[in-house]
């Protein structure tokens, strides 16, 4: 287990959970007080009136016309009724249409957007670390949904306990012993809804572990990339037998939680609203009224009204909430970790930015991947001079892209250091080192915006210049639109989809493009056919003629305008020099390539290899 | 291909015909999920709306108006309680029958999309309108659709039911009182007004919904982390975002005023009226007419309470219907598609020969022909080498040998016979492929290599293909071996493996099988030079003596074989053995001396060319 994750272990039980929640509510009122305030008013006005107006209006009209008070005075109790009723519903409304709904767009931006700049900030590390990338990401992926949940959670509470408290009240001043048995018969069956909270959690979990086998199963069925593989090789009973076993242990998990769910739950309903409110509550409300004679119909109904929303309250207060607001000061933790986890990777102190290439240089270097034992890269030394272009070769997890990795701070040297023009590239900041750089990935993507946005990676781009880089990078596609197309199909349905090879070719346009002294290229042909591959080859020397080049190839034979290769093998560079004394070498590379050459060799010739 | 769903889209369909055929559909697979939802409702709602709120008050507020007996009294409270246990104990029963069924019939539907998806044509997964439909109709299963629809039909009967026995009741009080409930009705319609309302502003509101959910998947995944450090994409990103929710602040506020009238007519209609009228004429009753009881005005007052609640659960439900019937449209044209391939009634039997006669072929959506007018012939034994530049027909050709897609004209002839005259699965059974997009699937190795559960024997024979495939180097130091899962998605000890590595367990499949005809289509792409050269080695080996058709656009695999072809925008321009190919000098030569000459250089030919 690595060092991040055991921080995170220790961390998990940091902060309490009403500091998780106080904590976030303050934060919603420092980002949108109007939309806090308004929201607990709405909740008041939406709750109270209908559920006051059930106990105290209708007691007051019964007990009015009981003792025989004019019509005047219960007209002037409809007639408020109906004020409060109105305008409460008014108001409401009004607050819901022509402000909460705008203002929650605005905190959902505001919100995020602190989200996505501390994202952008994390080190690349964090990705490789799945606990932190299930813990965090995935969470606050959620985040919106979460917020609003717990804007309703919290306003419910504080709802429902200035309504349990105010019905408490009326209730008491009317007859405490009915008070009394309401909540005596409420308290008695709490601990039921608690073991129906666990329970419902406990299903939840197994449902999503067994559920993730046979969505797996699905999913394979229902997706396009599965569909010829499927078709060709008569998998298809086998992954029909692996979905029907899946799918019997969620039908066999969710028989066994909801036998168990559903009785706990009709018995705590037998219990409280049965037994207590329609049985053991108007047993001593009948006998008051009918044999003591101290209770008034309108206490009667007022009493029994109150009982199901005093119930309601109290389960909502003690048991529905709580386990809610466990779940939600869950995810506040994690978030308040996210927005304080610090980053690795530190500014330096001077932010230097130029437009000529310098010297690199890389001395002993060393790195080894956090939560790995074995070193990637094992003492690197390189020089790199200006305008020079260089190819790593060598095969898979050799530690090609890794060195890359190091050269733009993706990550930093575990030892050794790299130095450009003299200083340390530590001293630099983050941003400024990085945008001395162009890098074009081996896992290149494309973004569901413009063509020109596409290759500027930018905004604001200069036409003139996207124009040119595509040009370079060879790409010819005619488009409707030009550099103003918007690509992808994501949420524009006039989007274009380009092929693998197209899409390579704006990805290389991006280091074209890049007014910046050194260009990084992870494979830049893979896609490509071989003519589109020679032409690249001669575009690329020619446009970045003025920076610093370093390429990663697997096609050995688009490293030989290379002014030095350099042949990686586990962490190390075992040779180094241009093509001509790489052969010459007769080693690793010589062999590699003469693989790789063999098959192009005129027939005769192979004819005799095959004799060897 | 377009991944995301359109949860919305301005279509109108047949609700109700498209309700029928998802109840239908559900009873059959499981009748417990609609029977149990219907107990259950109706033991709830009947209780709630009806016993608990309505007849209970009324019963025992007669009583106490009237000083009753006590005794008489208690006899009502004792046959209440019975009969609230016994609705209890239903409702319960009814929730669990269906919480059961829910899950089997998840299962089975899934079981029948699944026997329909493999028969469907490949033509459908590439043909995005088709595409997008099918996702929705699988969508009724990820996100339990079926399971709302039953819901909320058996709401519906529960709500309408204690809907009568309340309207009833008042008009045993006094059927004045239904007077004021008559605006109730009106909500319903009110409602669906409302809801259309919300529907046209969720609708304009979807596209910049897609931009916000295109974002923060953009900013928390991996696959653009490099270049959000690197660039300055996000502030592109930043910009998208906050036009997104400006144009969404737009839309709502528009909508703004139309839905508080909605509302506000609403609460008219279902509160203010009928409470405020109740109040009125009950207390007009009482002090001019007396004739007015408590228990009565209580129960009026209740009554409101739940029909005002049984009409907003069934506007509600019926809003929810008319948005599931779509998906269910999907999933009905979905089952009802006939695949265009049709089954032959022959069995491929042992490969003699393979033809292609002036076969021409045209993407349904395509301007050009991707394959045109094409002959040519492959006798057992042979090796043959498909050629070309990307987008010249490469793959379209393999497509159409193993019937993904029929030609449009010309024909096919297996042995001599029309491939169309075999049975589709015969047909492609007889072929061994190996695809550019391989996949493998999270089962263990062994049965990735042999697509089937597998005996010691099996087992034997998928280690004997690993070890060819050079994937064994890899599968042996794993602690299970081949009885490894692979992925490591739900098997704490499955296997994750690189590109390379799947990408040799994908190839062990052909090795394992005893095939006629293999079809390999770039089967090297993820390897780096020495396991490129190692598997293809290996795979001309396995491939002694059989016919392989070998796909590539790197020239370098077609030296050895026995006849190359060399398509160019869906035609033949060449074809003939590597010798014969290179001295008549035509596209291949060139195509092969620009490749070769990246290694055949000597030294200090072109090196200060670019300098």
């Amino acid at each position: 287990m690595s060092a991040k994750a055991n921080d995170i272990k220790k961390n998990k039980s940091g902060h309490s959970m009403p500091s998780n929640i106080f904590y976030f509510v303050r934060l919603l009122f420092r980002l949108s007080p109007g939309l806090v305030i308004g929201d607990f008013i709405m909740d008041l006005l939406q709750i109270m009136p209908t559920r006051l107006i059930s106990v105290i209006g209708i007691k007051y009209i019964i007990d009015s016309v009981s003792s025989g008070a004019g019509a005047d005075r219960i007209f002037k109790a409809v007639a408020i009724i109906a004020a409060i009723l109105v305008g409460s519903r008014c108001l409401a409304w009004l607050f819901r249409e022509f402000y909460r709904n705008t203002a929650r767009e605005r905190l959902y931006f505001l919100l995020n957007k602190t989200l996505y700049e501390k994202a952008r900030e994390l080190d690349l590390e964090s990705y490789d670390n799945p606990e932190f990338y299930n813990n965090f990401i995935l969470t606050i992926e959620s985040s919106s949904d979460n917020i609003q949940n717990l804007m309703v959670l919290v306003k419910h509470y504080v709802g429902d306990i200035i309504s349990l408290i105010t019905i408490s009240s009326i209730l008491f001043t009317i007859d405490p012993w009915c008070l009394l048995i309401i909540i005596a018969s409420v308290i008695i069956f709490l601990p039921i809804s608690r073991k129906i909270g666990d329970l419902q959690m406990g299903r939840r979990t197994d449902n999503a572990k067994f559920h993730r086998r046979s969505d797996y199963f699905q999913r394979i069925f229902y997706l396009q990339e599965y569909a010829k593989e499927v078709r060709m090789n008569g998998i298809k009973p086998l992954l029909i037998e692996r979905y029907n076993d899946a799918a019997t242990d969620v039908v066999t998990n969710q028989q066994k939680y909801w036998k168990k769910i559903s009785t706990y739950y009709c018995i705590q309903e037998t219990g409280i609203h049965i037994l207590g409110f329609m049985f053991i509550l108007p047993l001593y409300l009948g006998y008051c009224a009918l044999v003591k004679h101290s209770l008034s119909a309108g206490d009667f109904v007022a009493t029994f009204n109150g009982a199901t929303q005093i119930a309601w309250s109290v389960n909502f207060l003690t048991v529905w909430a709580l386990a809610n607001f466990s779940e939600r000061a869950k995810m506040i933790e994690k978030y308040r970790q996210f927005l304080a986890s610090d980053s690795k990777i530190r500014d330096g102190a001077e932010k230097r930015t130029y437009r000529e290439p310098k010297e690199i240089k890389i001395k002993n270097l060393s790195f080894t991947y956090p939560g790995n034992e074995e070193p990637t890269l094992k003492n690197i030394n390189l020089t790199i001079k200006p305008y020079e272009k260089i190819a790593l070769v060598g095969y898979n997890g050799a530690g090609k892209s890794t060195l890359t990795n190091l050269l733009l701070r993706l990550y930093d040297v575990t030892d050794g250091e790299i130095i450009i023009d003299g200083k340390n590239i530590k001293d630099n900041t983050v941003s400024g080192h990085r945008s001395l750089f162009a890098a074009v990935f081996q896992d290149f993507q494309t973004y569901a915006f413009s063509l020109k946005e596409n290759v500027a990676l930018d905004v604001d781009p200069n036409e003139a210049r996207v124009k040119e880089a595509l040009k370079h990078s060879g790409f010819s596609k005619q488009l409707k639109n030009g550099i103003d197309t918007e690509l992808l199909r994501e949420f524009d349905d006039e989007g274009v989809m380009l092929s693998g090879g197209e899409s390579q070719k704006v990805a290389i346009a991006r280091a074209f493009y890049k007014d910046c002294p050194y260009a990084i290229l992870d494979e830049p042909s893979a896609n490509l056919d071989p003519i589109a591959e020679y032409n690249l080859n001669q575009a690329m020397m020619e446009a970045a003629e003025n920076k610093t080049v370093i390429f990663i190839s697997h096609r050995l034979s688009t490293t030989i305008n290379a002014d030095r290769i350099c042949v990686m093998e586990d962490g190390r560079i075992i040779e180094i020099g241009s093509h001509d004394e790489l052969m010459k070498m007769n080693g690793t590379y010589a062999h590699m390539f003469n693989l790789q050459a063999e098959k192009y060799k005129n027939t005769t010739e192979k004819g005799d290899s095959n004799n060897e | 291909m377009p991944r995301y769903i359109k949860l919305h889209e301005d279509v109108k369909v047949p609700v109700l015909k498209n309700v029928v055929y998802a109840l239908k559909l559900c009873l059959k697979a499981d009748k417990w999920l609609m029977l149990g939802y219907i107990i259950g409702l109706t033991a709830e709602q009947f209780f709630a709306l009806f016993i608990q709120n309505i007849l209970f008050l009324k019963t025992l507020l007669t009583a106490i108006d009237t000083h009753g007996d006590f005794k008489a009294y208690v006899k009502y409270l004792v046959l209440f309680l019975i009969c609230s246990v016994i609705l209890n104990i239903l409702e319960w029963w009814g929730y669990y029958m269906s919480h059961v069924a829910t899950k089997k019939v998840l299962q089975k539907l899934n079981n029948m999309v699944f026997e329909k998806a493999v028969s469907l044509d490949i033509s459908c997964y590439e043909d995005p309108a088709f595409y997008d439909k099918y996702q929705r109709a699988t969508n009724i299963m990820s996100s339990g659709y079926f399971d709302i629809i039953c819901y909320d039909v058996a709401l519906i009967v529960a709500d309408t039911l204690a809907f009568i026995c309340v309207v009833a009741t008042i008009t045993s009080i006094n059927p004045v009182y239904l007077l004021f409930l008559v605006p109730v009705l009106f909500v319903f319609a009110i409602e669906l007004y409302k809801s259309r309302a919300v529907y046209r502003r969720d609708l304009e509101m979807t596209k910049n919904n897609r931009i916000k959910a295109y974002i923060q998947r953009t900013v928390f995944l991996k696959d653009y982390s490099k270049d959000i450090r690197t660039s300055n994409i996000f502030l592109v990103l930043m910009k998208r975002f906050e036009a997104a929710i400006k144009a969404n602040i737009v839309i709502l506020r528009r909508y703004g005023l139309k839905l508080f009238v909605y509302s506000m007519v609403s609460s008219l209609f279902s509160e203010f009226i009928p409470i405020i009228g109740t109040y009125a004429y009950a207390g007009y009753e009482f002090v001019f007419k007396s004739s007015l009881t408590v228990s009565g005005f209580s129960v009026v007052i209740s009554s409101i309470n739940s029909i005002k609640n049984a009409t907003l659960d069934i506007a509600e439900c019926f809003d929810e219907l008319s948005q599931m019937a779509l998906f269910f449209e999907n999933l009905r044209s979905f089952f009802d598609y006939e695949p265009k391939i049709v089954d032959g009634t022959k069995e491929a039997g042992e490969f003699e020969s393979l033809e292609a006669k002036n076969i021409s072929f045209k993407y349904p959506t395509a301007e050009v022909k991707s394959i045109d007018n094409i002959s040519f012939k492959i006798t057992k034994g042979e090796t043959v080498a498909v050629v070309g530049i990307n987008g010249a027909g490469k793959s379209t050709l393999v497509k159409l040998l193993l019937r993904f897609y029929d030609v449009d004209e010309g024909e096919i002839l297996y042995n001599g016979v029309n491939i169309k005259e075999y049975k589709v699965e015969s047909l492609r059974m007889a072929f061994a492929t190996v695809f550019q997009d391989y996949k493998n699937f999270a089962v263990s190795v062994y049965e990735n290599v042999m697509c089937r559960e597998c005996s010691e024997e099996d087992k034997q024979k998928a280690k004997k293909a690993l070890i060819q495939s050079g994937a064994w180097e890899k599968i042996k130091t794993f602690k299970k071996e081949g009885d490894t899962v692979l992925t490591r998605e739900f098997e704490e000890d499955g296997a994750g493996l690189s590109g390379g590595e799947n990408q040799k367990v994908s190839t062990a499949r052909l090795f394992a099988r005893d095939f006629q005809v293999a079809i390999l289509d770039e089967p090297s792409s993820a390897l780096d030079p020495v396991a490129e050269y190692k598997m293809y080695e290996n795979l001309v080996e396995a491939t002694k003596e059989k016919t392989v058709i070998y796909i590539s656009h790197r020239l370098s695999s077609a030296v050895l074989s026995d006849k190359i072809i060399v398509l160019d925008k869906g035609r033949i321009v060449e074809s003939g053995t590597h010798p014969s190919l290179m001295q008549s000098g035509g596209e291949y030569s060139e195509m092969f001396a620009l490749q070769a000459s990246s290694y055949n250089r000597k030294e200090g030919e072109y090196e200060r060319e670019s300098e």
